[in-house]
Formats: C-alpha cells, structure tokens, sequence
C-alpha cells in the first residue's frame, strides 16, 4: 500500500460532512474510489454501499468487512426569536466538546458558533460547567427568527469543521476519523488483488446504533463479519493504568467484548496469531466499554461469526480525534493478512 | 472583504498570550511600521506608532487597544507527552475539552485539549463542573521529545482561524482586543494624509489581561493629553441580566460612563456621534469598567479617557464573534472624534500642573 496516498485519502473522507442519515456524499466519493477496481457494488434501500470484489479464489463461506461512513453530529430542532438555533446531537457526544465550538452545516457549508456566555457574565454556579445539548444553542450571525429562518430549516444537519492535520510525532488529528478510517482501509482493500472472494460494506447509521449494518447482514447473511472501526483509546496522562482501554502506538486493538457483543473466540485467536506471525503490533483492548456493528451482524439473520479491528483513538465523538499513524497501518496490515488466508471454520 | 475583517485578520495572526507579547512585535513593526511617523516598543512590550501634526504645539490623542490576548502556561510536563497548564487571564473551562491550541515552545506546535469520552465516563460525568486542573494538552509527542521542545513557562494560546459567518458576523479567537486596534487603524487609514492638528498616537498595550501593566507604563512614556481607549465589551446574550440589553451586537460601539472616564468627554463624544449619524450605545459602568481606561486615566498627572467598546460574544474563547458593523462604528467615531477635537474641545484636554504646589 502507498502511504502517503492512503493518509491523503483518509484525509478527504475526515474532510466530507456525513452524519447519520446523510452519508449520501462519504458514500459518492468512495464509489468514485472503487470504480476502477473492477469490484460489483449497490447501494440498498437504507444506503448502505456493498460491494463484492472477485479474488483468485472462492471462500467455502461468506466474509464480510464493514466499516461505516456516518459521524457524529448536530441536528436543528427549533429556531428561536432571537435567531438563534436549538439543537440535538445525532450519536453519542459528550456536552464539554460541544459547548463554545464551530459547527459547519452540510447543506451550504455555513459556520455555526455553539454560543457560550462569557465567563466574565457568568455565575458562580455556572463557571466550569455545560448545560445540557438541548440548552445550548447555534449562532449563525441572525438577528432575528426571519433572518435565521431563510437560511436553516428544522432537520438540518451540521458537524464539526474539516481539521485533519498532522500532530506530534506520527500521529493524526481530525474529526470524524471514527469511521473514516475504516473506510479508506476499505477501500485500499477493494483497489488491492484479493486472494478470495470478499465482500464488503459501507454502512450508514452506526452513531444512532447500527441500523445500517442491520439491513446488509440480511442482504449477504454472512458467515464472518469483521469490523474496521476506530476505538476509544483513554491513554491520558490523568487516565489510571487498567481503565485506558488501549492505547496510542500499540498496534491494532482486538476485543474480547465490548458493550454490546462478545466476539469470537476462534477468530480472536487467529487474528492474535496471524498478527505476531506477521510481526503486525497488535493490542488487547482491556476494558468493556464503546460497540459497534458486531452486534448487528452477530444477531442478524442467522448470526455470524464477528471479529472487530480497531485503530486506537483519543477523544472520539469530538472535533478533535487523534490516532497514530502506524496503529492504523497496523489495521490495514492485519486485516489484509487475514484476508489472505481462508479461515478454518469449525 | 470588509477592510476592519481584513485588517483584523491580520492582527489575529499573530501570538502574543499575556507576558508573552514580545513574540508579536518583530511581525507588528513590519504590518505597522509604515503606518506612523515614529515607532517603538516599551520594557512590557507594547508597541506604538506616533503620527505627528505639522501644527506648531499639537496636543496627542492616545488611541489604545491592548495586544495581548488570555491563554495559558506551562506548568508540568507529564508521561506520555501531555502538558498541565496553568490559565493567563479568564478563561472558561467548559470549553477547553478537545479543543485546539498554539503551544508557542521552541517551535510552535500544535496541541489538543484532552477530552475523556463518553464510553469511558462514569454516569453523569458530563454534568459535573470541570476545572483546568482535570484537563492536559496532548501534544503527540513522547515526554523525552517534548522536553526538548517546552519547558515549564511555555506559552499556549487558541488555535483558531477568523472567519465571517455572513457579510457582517466575524469569528476569531483574539478579537479582544485586535479587533480593537483594527479599528483604530481603520480610524488612521479613514483619515489619509489629513492633518487634523493633533499628534495621533496608537499603543497597541501588552499585559492588559494581567492588570493592565502595559497601558499605563506605555501612555506614560507617550504623555498624552487625551486618550481613547477602546475593547471588547459583552454584548447581550439569551440568559444574560437584563441590564445587559444596553450592548447589542449590531446595535452600534459601546461608549461607556463611568468614574474611570473623563464625562465631559463622554458627553462631548455621544453628542458627536449623534451629530455625524454614527451609531453608539451609551453603557452605564458604575465601578471599574475592567479595560484600561482606568490605567491610562492615572498615568502622570491624570489623562481625559474616553472608552469605546465594540460588542463582542464568547468573550475570552476561540470563537469570539462581533458583527462588524459596530467595529466599522467604532472606526468612524475615534475618526471623528480625531477630526473634530482639536477645534472643537479644546478645553477637554487635560490642564498642565498648576503652579501652586
């Protein structure tokens, strides 16, 4: 895999605005990515986009990888008299990353300032602490509810602004890289000659609980489900040993269990012993906490068999995600290797 | 683009956390050196340009707007390259979690507020009061890296960039105060080659967020016989106290009445305003008016102050917004004012020592 091209494209997927329910321009930018990879794809009644790519060889079973295009974000519940906007927030996001931040609206691309009281005008009570999401509101520079009104509509949709950058010594800092990444992983997968037959999904409605991942594992009913996500790594210099989850630099994070699914034992292991074979930094993630589509693909239709590789991530769900480099190339190596071998399933 | 919102822009740019201004001034003396007759900094760092009158004997008017702008410092360098800081002026901590700043080290690089997430919190963390000291700034660096790069006293500042949310709302970290001195600028370009027989005198005043040490150390060394101080002031918001309503953003600059204002020059300056159309907004400070009217108001031997405030929202955050319209009002009130004082008012400058004592 080119390096450089990879970041860059993860780059431009942090930078595209796609909140749950309006993943339609994640969703263009990766069918322009694919199409000359030769794979097949649609895009189902929920918008999600599958896609099954060809290899040398047929698997006895089916392997899905799935990754989802959706971030966190905001959308407008009501306009007030004084122009200013109401607001809820689309997937789980803490109210201190919210409160005094940019917003940057899909429709127009207009900026949004979530205001907040000056310290100096606020109480003894209020210092160091947010109200509630729906207590805060969006300031788009209106004066008045007509002037708000034209321009924004109640079900508008924002999310934090582009900030992808560099940081520190390898490491990323971009909203959305949960799961940005894991598409561009994706991706570079479907570009790449396959050893087997694989599909793949893209799926929408992760952050309000993965009702997209839902509809493809009806779709494909597949007998294994891996996928690619970014986690939340506590590594903070005031989080206490045992409750960091897992951590910056340490390679790719595997999962015994997490909030909503116990993963597979066999596949864990494999995936643990075809990471040291390969010498691919790998990590146990070391607390139960976060999910994802696992979940759906374990319970779905008949059930499969789910393994979940994730890139550790410092604050996810803000505007502000930070990830190393080599974690995510650690990511992309290991699913790759596994992708090469035709799992024995009991 | 709206020559204030340009020339803001500009000033925005550069750094300068309180006690750390002398970061700004090599940059400063190049964007303002050519604007004045005569430039210079002082011993805290401020800088100013004087513009002299052909006039025989011209008093100075001190326009003032201060440099500085809050932050934070350095206080631990921590495992895992995370840095404990300290604040530089008020600064709301409810805003800091995954946020982004300037750590202005050996290099500038740029750092993140770390932010502890959702699935790792325990049941209504979120509601609790936060305090900087449960906070760090995640630098990516390793501890060993870091060190050679901070030190303990390094400054952080907002990391931000202006930008306008229509044709008339502007955003920006550091508006408070560069705003400010954008429309004094303004006021100076309005005026051209004009002279308008008084010597203009512009100090850009470090350490105002620490007390205000810089304009009263500055308007000494200048000797002003009237100045017009000018900051940010709060404009209304939903949920402010009622009294607040005298300061809407759009609405005009604030001129402020109090006891650390000269109110003969108030009154002279509303009646100005009303008189060339420009709109202000009187405001009522009874006590101290937190700017550096009242530092300028005590230097020597007492100096006429009038303050002008443009109406600013999420004051002391990286998204301070003001509606440039009061700004543009701003510029045109002290370009006024510089137009029509001296032959006007000459009474409001300030008396020499008498020879009694």
């Amino acid at each position: 895999m080119e390096t450089a091209a990879f970041f860059n494209r993860l780059k431009d997927y942090c930078a595209i605005p796609g909140p749950s329910g309006m993943e339609d321009a994640v969703r263009e930018q990766i069918i322009a990515d694919i199409s000359a990879s030769g794979a097949e794809y649609e895009v189902d009644n929920l918008g999600n986009l599958i896609v099954f790519k060809r290899g040398r060889n047929r698997r006895p079973y089916k392997l899905l990888l799935a990754a989802h295009m959706d971030e966190v974000g905001f959308m407008i519940s009501a306009v007030t008299d004084e122009g200013l906007l109401c607001f809820d927030a689309v997937g789980g996001i803490d109210r201190r990353v919210v409160s005094g931040r940019r917003v940057r609206f899909c429709k127009d691309g207009r900026t949004g300032i979530v205001a907040s009281k000056s310290i100096h005008i606020q109480t003894p009570e209020e210092f160091g602490k947010c109200e509630p999401i729906p207590d805060m509101r969006i300031d788009i520079g209106c004066a008045d509810r007509a002037e708000a009104e034209a321009l924004v509509s109640i079900g508008d949709c924002a999310v934090f602004p582009p900030n992808y950058e560099e940081f520190g010594e390898g490491l990323i800092k971009s909203k959305a890289i949960d799961d940005r990444f894991g598409c561009a992983v994706l991706v570079e997968l479907i570009n790449s000659d396959l050893e087997y037959d694989t599909y793949f999904s893209f799926n929408t409605c992760e952050e309000i609980g993965c009702d997209g991942a839902t509809e493809v594992c009806h779709r494909i009913r597949p007998d294994v489900a891996i996928i690619l996500e970014a986690t939340t790594a506590g590594d903070t210099c005031d989080a206490p040993e045992g409750r960091r989850a897992c951590e910056l630099r340490k390679g790719a994070v595997l999962s015994h269990m997490d909030g909503g699914t116990i993963y597979d034992k066999d596949l864990l292991s494999l995936a643990l012993h075809i990471g040291e074979e390969a010498h691919i930094p790998c990590q146990l993630k070391n607390i139960v906490a976060g999910g994802n589509e696992a979940r759906s693909f374990q319970t779905g239709a008949s059930g499969a068999r789910v393994l979940a590789i994730s890139a550790p991530t410092r604050y996810i769900h803000s505007a502000c995600c930070v990830a190393a480099k080599e974690d995510l190339l650690a990511v992309e190596r290991l699913t790759r290797a596994i992708l090469e071998r035709s799992i024995p399933l009991c | 683009m709206d020559r204030i919102y340009e020339i803001a822009k500009a000033l925005v740019a550069l750094p300068g956390v309180s006690g750390d201004e002398q970061r700004a001034l090599p940059e400063l003396q190049t964007l303002l050196g050519g604007w004045f007759d005569e430039t210079g900094r002082t011993p805290v760092s401020s800088f100013y340009g004087i513009r002299r009158s052909k006039q025989p004997n011209a008093p100075t008017v001190l326009l003032d707007a201060h440099l500085d702008t809050v932050g934070f410092v350095v206080t631990r360098i921590c495992d895992g390259g995370f840095l404990k800081v300290a604040p530089i002026g008020r600064v709301a901590e409810k805003n800091l979690s995954a946020s982004e700043v300037w750590i202005y080290g050996e290099q500038t690089i740029p750092g993140v507020f770390a932010s502890k997430p959702p699935h790792l919190q325990a049941p209504g963390e979120s509601e609790k009061k936060l305090s900087l000291s449960d906070l760090s700034i995640d630098t990516g660096f390793s501890k060993e890296k870091l060190e050679e790069l901070v030190k303990v006293g390094t400054y952080v500042g907002f990391k931000a960039e202006p930008e306008l949310l229509n044709e008339r709302i502007a955003v920006s970290p550091s508006f408070d105060d560069r705003l400010c001195a954008a429309a004094h600028l303004r006021a100076l370009e309005l005026l051209g080659d004009e002279d308008v027989g008084v010597n203009i005198a512009f100090q850009f005043s470090a350490r105002e967020e620490q007390g205000y040490k810089g304009a009263m150390t500055t308007a000494y060394r200048i000797d002003p016989d009237i100045a017009i101080v000018m900051d940010v002031g709060h404009a209304y918001v939903p949920g402010a106290p009622e009294r607040r309503k005298t300061a809407i953003a759009g609405k005009g600059c604030l001129l402020s009445y109090s006891p650390q204002t000269s109110r003969r020059l108030t009154v002279w300056t509303e009646a100005l305003a009303k008189r060339e159309n420009i709109p202000v907004q009187p405001i009522a400070e009874p006590g101290r008016t937190g700017t550096n009217s009242n530092a300028v108001q005590t230097t020597r031997n007492g100096i006429p102050v009038c303050l002008l405030s443009i109406p600013l929202k999420n004051m002391h955050t990286a998204n301070e917004v003001a509606d440039l319209r009061d700004a543009r009002a701003a510029a045109d009130l002290v370009a006024a004012i510089l137009r029509n004082i001296a032959k006007e008012q000459e009474g409001l400058f300030r008396h020499g020592n008498s020879s009694v004592f």
